[in-house]
């Protein structure tokens, strides 16, 4: 169970008065979102991080667990420019000369630009041509975060080259007003960025992030050039809520971080490793504190088919392990509500007069639910009243909690399709790298990797990880060895794994310092 | 007499790809040996000099090694010589014990000397109670290794991933990881021995396989065994006749161009990282001489020679094909990591158009047919023979629908391209495109222009710097670039590791100009590709053949990605360690970066041009 030391006090329920129920909550935190992508979970989280640097406070909750107030950038003219703009390059091939494609293009987007207070006028002084600007924006618009995505433009993303492209989720009301939704970014980020800084690494990755943040690169001054010197455009965020005051999940997440962040590859090429770690860890969050919820002795794991030419066991034991993984999280859901159902409490209330109010005032109290009289109109029966909260629970966490794991899973390549019609566990090059380059420092001995990797994040790839967790029935020591070979191949063919003679191999990290 | 010779080729079988227990590989040659009568194939090992003078009684100061390799390389083979040099015996020897121990002078000191002839095989518990434990023992190694002058050594065979297997679970104490951590670095960093530590680390897995080659090739071409065969006198039709299919392989093999280009082979694997051990060498000689498809356990005993003379199958005993493992199944020959190694060159499976003309057509085409008769019709054996004739006719004018026939004719001509590799004289090697015949187009330049080159003290030719330039920049820029006087540092506007990139980041001088230079340096017998961006700044890429093909090839139009995913990502790794190195140098140069994009674009002939947009500060 659960250390209740560890444990924050929710905040007060009219804090996040939509929320119609606090189960999940209580639980992971406010919130898990399924819908939102790892890239987006990573955005959200540079957008709180630059916040806080901003106000001096990176990776400092000053003891603080909730509000963490900030006030995240809208950037609604470089977001015109970059998303809201269809006729920059006909503007820029008809016009016969700069000066007038510019008087052009700035009538045009007088009409045409929407959230904005002031025109783009102070562009033209900021560029030798219009042509010059055109080809800026171009390779700025071809670096968008997951371009090939269909959203709205408002909710479309610059890469994150340092602070100037940093800005907020939003929707674009009819009448012209930007609003902010919690569709795609789901506070997930902020969760993420608390866990990082409840992390024993938090004070290690401070300068990392902030170097991050420091825009000390022509892209960033870029970014600000688009746009005019003074905005005034910042609101206050912050509802999100982490419940655990130390997890040793978010100490493995800063680890990785650090150790990623030590590699120092060039430019920006850690970023989809961080991205893809993130949400690994998100994910195994998530898993984790299901099982410690539910008392289990037994952590997560993962059992993970590297892709064989043709059907294998351990593509159903793969397939298998997913699907009772998928349902974990809803078992915890409804776990927590039968232990409401046999608490004391509970039972209490239930044997005295009135039992009907009490229980829905104790409900009320718990799980913040049924608050208006039109969350329950069935009968005044405890019974029916647990029931039916237990419906709205489990309905609740399978349409957005419940698919995290599916979701997160899918996006970094941990979950595939690939070769069969069963989602099961079959890790893709890029995940394999991630992991490479945050857990081997230099070099790491095969079968110590693998360990780690069972160890860390749950993985199972050969057969002595496989052996501890599954039943002799189900192990077939063959089938493993052959899947940690498949493994081994595919290393090597990344680069990744050098062995010495058919008993040695090592896996190493070809970007480590450490040649 | 005659049975002399018998028994030497029926011994030799047993170096062959037969069904044995390869852990009692040792004792299985020696009984038989014992029971024949005759004299295994050995001969010194290129290390057992310098490890029998450590420990002789002049050695100073003691000091503990260790052996370690693949299955195969000698290693308790050399134990027992050592064993011996202190004065055991024989018997014991044989006994098959794993630990043995005694006192003896080393460095003008006494000394004991422990000898674990396996690793893995050292029982926890000495029933002999000359060590309490199996951890007791390890321990004191570990100790004796950190003494200067230690009092006991130690000398321990076992492979590498036992070695490092046994010391990872002997748990993390201090003296312990240290230990492991130093095997590590010898393993990998290839080193022999560290300042401090008594002892000397020998991984015979990195003697080159074409030095063992050599020495199993005259070890198993002087044996007197052949001698005995040469004295029978044999009838043409009979064993070691005239006509006899081993006889002919014995004497091909003795050949210096058979022994080059098997060199060359070996010297290719060993340009790969591909080790080949002294065990699975004579595996591949003994199947080369006796290997046939047709008889028992696929390799030729004496008594088959007739039978196989008289069903006019000789051709099937080809020492050509055999080399590859031809003779054998598909599945035994996949399951040998010396064919898997060797056939990694495809020889047989790649050609070119000219080698195919003169194998199909060269029969009746006047121009081709000089090569045709000098290469196939020629060699009576191996050649050109009626099967062969009967097949091509079959492919070339068959009117058959069953396209099986064609089969078995693509099947000879695979034996026929890998004679031809044996066949064709150097002088010849161009004309003939010799190369092509394998994987590596580029492997006989590789030998001689850049393995060779180095190796005698010299530089690689400015052509083909060029080509590797040009390969590289293909590969850090993602376009067909054609430049070859500088390196091409060119990023996407996200990621270093784009498909494509266009902002230029910087140009590196090839030839040295201020402290920039890219040369293809040897180090530990080894080539490496060395890109320096100051006199204290540089990154190498260790240069193996394949990668050498790959550059090559990327820059004679290959895509980068289609060749192999492996070097594409070593080389985007590389491009990483560079970019790396680059902002190192612009550190220490303390420069400011500039509002300053450099657009990269190619004009039609493949040259580099840049368009540069400014961003006022103000």
């Amino acid at each position: 169970m659960i250390d209740p030391s560890i444990v924050y006090d929710p905040p007060r329920p009219n804090e996040h008065p939509a929320n119609i129920l606090w189960v999940d909550e209580q639980i992971w935190g406010h919130r898990l979102w399924d819908s939102q992508s790892s890239w987006l979970v990573f955005l959200e989280l540079l957008n709180l991080a630059e916040a806080c640097l901003r106000e001096g406070r990176l990776l400092d909750e000053r003891g603080v667990s909730y509000p963490l107030n900030y006030k995240p950038y809208k950037r609604m003219h470089l977001r015109n420019i970059l998303f809201n703009n269809e006729r920059l390059t006909e503007i820029a091939l008809r016009a016969p000369d700069s000066e007038t494609a510019w008087t052009k293009w700035l009538d045009w987007m007088l009409d045409n630009a929407k959230g904005v207070q002031s025109d783009f006028s102070y562009l033209k002084n900021r560029f030798h041509s219009f042509h010059e600007f055109v080809s800026l924006v171009g390779m700025l618009r071809s670096s968008a975060v997951e371009s090939e995505t269909n959203r709205r433009w408002s909710s479309r993303f610059v890469f994150p080259f340092g602070p100037s492209g940093l800005y907020e989720d939003l929707n674009i009301s009819p009448s012209g007003s930007p609003t902010r939704e919690y569709i795609n970014f789901g506070l997930t980020g902020e969760l993420l960025y608390k866990m990082l800084c409840r992390s024993e690494s938090a004070e290690q990755l401070r300068p990392c992030l902030a170097a991050m943040l420091s825009g000390q690169n022509p892209w960033d001054k870029v970014l600000s050039r688009l746009q005019p010197d003074s905005t005034n455009d910042l609101t206050t965020r912050g509802i999100s809520f982490l419940p655990y005051r130390t997890h040793p999940t978010f100490d493995r997440l800063g680890e990785d971080w650090l150790r990623m962040c030590k590699l120092q590859l060039p430019g920006f090429d850690s970023y989809p490793f961080l991205v893809t770690l993130s949400a690994l860890h998100i994910m195994l969050y998530q898993l984790t504190l299901a099982s410690e919820w539910d008392d289990e002795s037994q952590k997560p794991y993962f059992i993970c088919e590297v892709l064989a030419p043709k059907k294998t066991l351990i593509r159903e034991l793969a397939a298998s392990c997913y699907q009772k993984n998928n349902l974990r999280s809803l078992q915890t859901v409804e776990n927590y509500i039968r232990r409401i159902e046999e608490s004391q409490e509970w039972q209490q209330a239930c044997r005295q007069s009135g039992n009907f109010e009490i229980c829905r005032q104790l409900l009320i109290a718990r799980v913040r639910w049924p608050r208006n009289p039109e969350d329950y109109d069935g009968c005044n029966d405890p019974q029916t009243l647990l029931s039916e909260l237990r419906k709205v629970a489990k309905d609740r966490h399978q349409q957005h909690a419940g698919n995290v794991h599916r979701n997160y899973g899918r996006d970094i390549g941990l979950i595939s399709k690939r070769g069969t019609n069963k989602l099961r566990y079959a890790p893709n090059d890029s995940l394999l790298k991630a992991l490479v380059l945050a857990n081997v420092r230099g070099r790491l001995e095969y079968n110590e990797f693998l360990s780690r990797m069972y160890t860390r994040y749950g993985l199972i790839f050969g057969d002595r990880q496989a052996e501890t967790v599954l039943d002799k029935g189900e192990f077939d020591k063959k089938a493993f060895q052959a899947n940690s070979e498949r493994l081994e191949q595919r290393l090597g063919s990344l680069g990744m794994l050098r062995r010495l003679s058919d008993a040695c191999a090592y896996v190493q990290n070809p970007f480590s310092l450490r040649s | 007499m005659a049975d002399k010779a018998v028994g030497w080729i029926t011994f030799l079988r047993k170096y062959g790809p037969i069904a044995q227990n390869d852990n009692m590989y040792d004792e299985h040659i020696r009984k038989s040996s014992r029971r024949l009568g005759i004299r295994p194939i050995e001969f010194p090992h290129p290390i057992e000099k310098e490890v029998l003078s450590i420990f002789q009684a002049d050695a100073s100061p003691p000091a503990s090694v260790i052996l370690t390799g693949t299955a195969g390389d000698g290693k308790s083979h050399l134990c027992g010589k050592v064993w011996r040099l202190i004065g055991g015996g024989d018997t014991e020897w044989a006994s098959d014990e794993i630990y043995y121990q005694r006192e003896n002078i080393v460095g003008g000191k006494p000394v004991t000397i422990h000898i674990i002839r396996d690793l893995t095989a050292l029982p926890d518990r000495d029933d002999q109670n000359r060590y309490t434990n199996r951890r007791e023992l390890l321990e004191r190694f570990c100790e004796s290794i950190f003494t200067p002058e230690p009092t006991e050594v130690f000398l321990i065979a076992g492979n590498d991933g036992q070695l490092v297997e046994s010391w990872q679970r002997l748990g993390d104490s201090d003296l312990i990881s240290k230990t492991r951590s130093l095997f590590e670095s010898f393993l990998v960093e290839g080193l022999h021995e560290k300042p401090g530590v008594s002892l000397k680390f020998f991984n015979l897995s990195r003697v080159n396989s074409s030095i063992l080659l050599d020495l199993t090739l005259d070890a198993l071409l002087s044996h007197e065994g052949w001698h005995e065969c040469y004295e029978r006198g044999a009838e043409e039709l009979e064993f070691f006749g005239n006509r006899c299919p081993i006889r002919h392989n014995y004497e091909l093999l003795k050949t210096p161009l058979v022994q080059s280009r098997l060199k060359a082979i070996f010297e290719l694997c060993e340009y790969n990282d591909l080790h080949i051990p002294i065990r699975r060498i004579l595996l591949l000689l003994a199947n080369a001489i006796l290997g046939h498809p047709a008889v028992k356990d696929r390799l030729l005993r004496p008594s088959d020679i007739p039978q196989v003379l008289k069903s006019g199958t000789v051709s099937k005993a080809s020492l050509y094909n055999n080399i590859f493992g031809g003779n054998l199944s598909e599945t035994r020959r996949e399951s040998l990591e010396v064919f898997q190694n060797i056939n990694k060159l495809r020889i047989g499976r790649e050609t070119s158009n000219r080698i195919d003309n003169i194998l199909i057509f060269g029969h009746a085409d006047e121009n081709l047919r000089p090569y045709f008769d000098q290469f196939l019709a020629a060699d009576r054996f191996y050649g050109a023979d009626e099967a062969y004739y009967a097949a091509q006719h079959e492919y070339l004018e068959g009117t058959d629908e069953d396209t099986s026939n064609n089969h078995a004719f693509l099947e000879l001509l695979v034996g026929q391209r890998r004679g031809l590799f044996f066949r064709v004289p150097e002088a010849q090697a161009q004309e003939m495109t010799l190369w092509e015949l394998t994987v590596f187009r580029y492997a006989g330049e590789y030998l001689t222009r850049v393995m060779g080159a180095l190796k005698a003290g010299g530089k690689i030719e400015r052509p083909i710097l060029s080509r590797l330039v040009r390969g590289l920049n293909r590969v850090f820029v993602g376009m067909l670039v054609s430049a070859d006087r500088e390196i091409i540092l060119a990023k996407g506007l996200s990621y270093t590791d784009a498909k494509v990139c266009p902002l230029l980041e910087e140009r590196i001088s090839v030839i040295p100009r201020l402290g920039e230079r890219m040369d293809v340096l040897l180090s530990n017998g080894k080539a490496v590709l060395r890109i320096s961006l100051s006199t204290a700044i540089s990154c190498d890429l260790p240069l193996n053949l394949t990668r050498y093909e790959f550059l090559s090839r990327v820059a004679e139009g290959a895509l980068p990605s289609s060749f192999s995913k492996e070097c594409y990502e070593d080389m985007l790794a590389f491009k990483s360690k560079v970019l790396r190195a680059l902002s190192e140098r612009v550190q220490s140069q303390d420069e400011t970066p500039e509002m300053m994009f450099r657009l990269l674009s190619i004009d039609e002939h493949g040259n580099p041009t840049e368009e540069i947009i400014e961003v006022s500060d103000d």
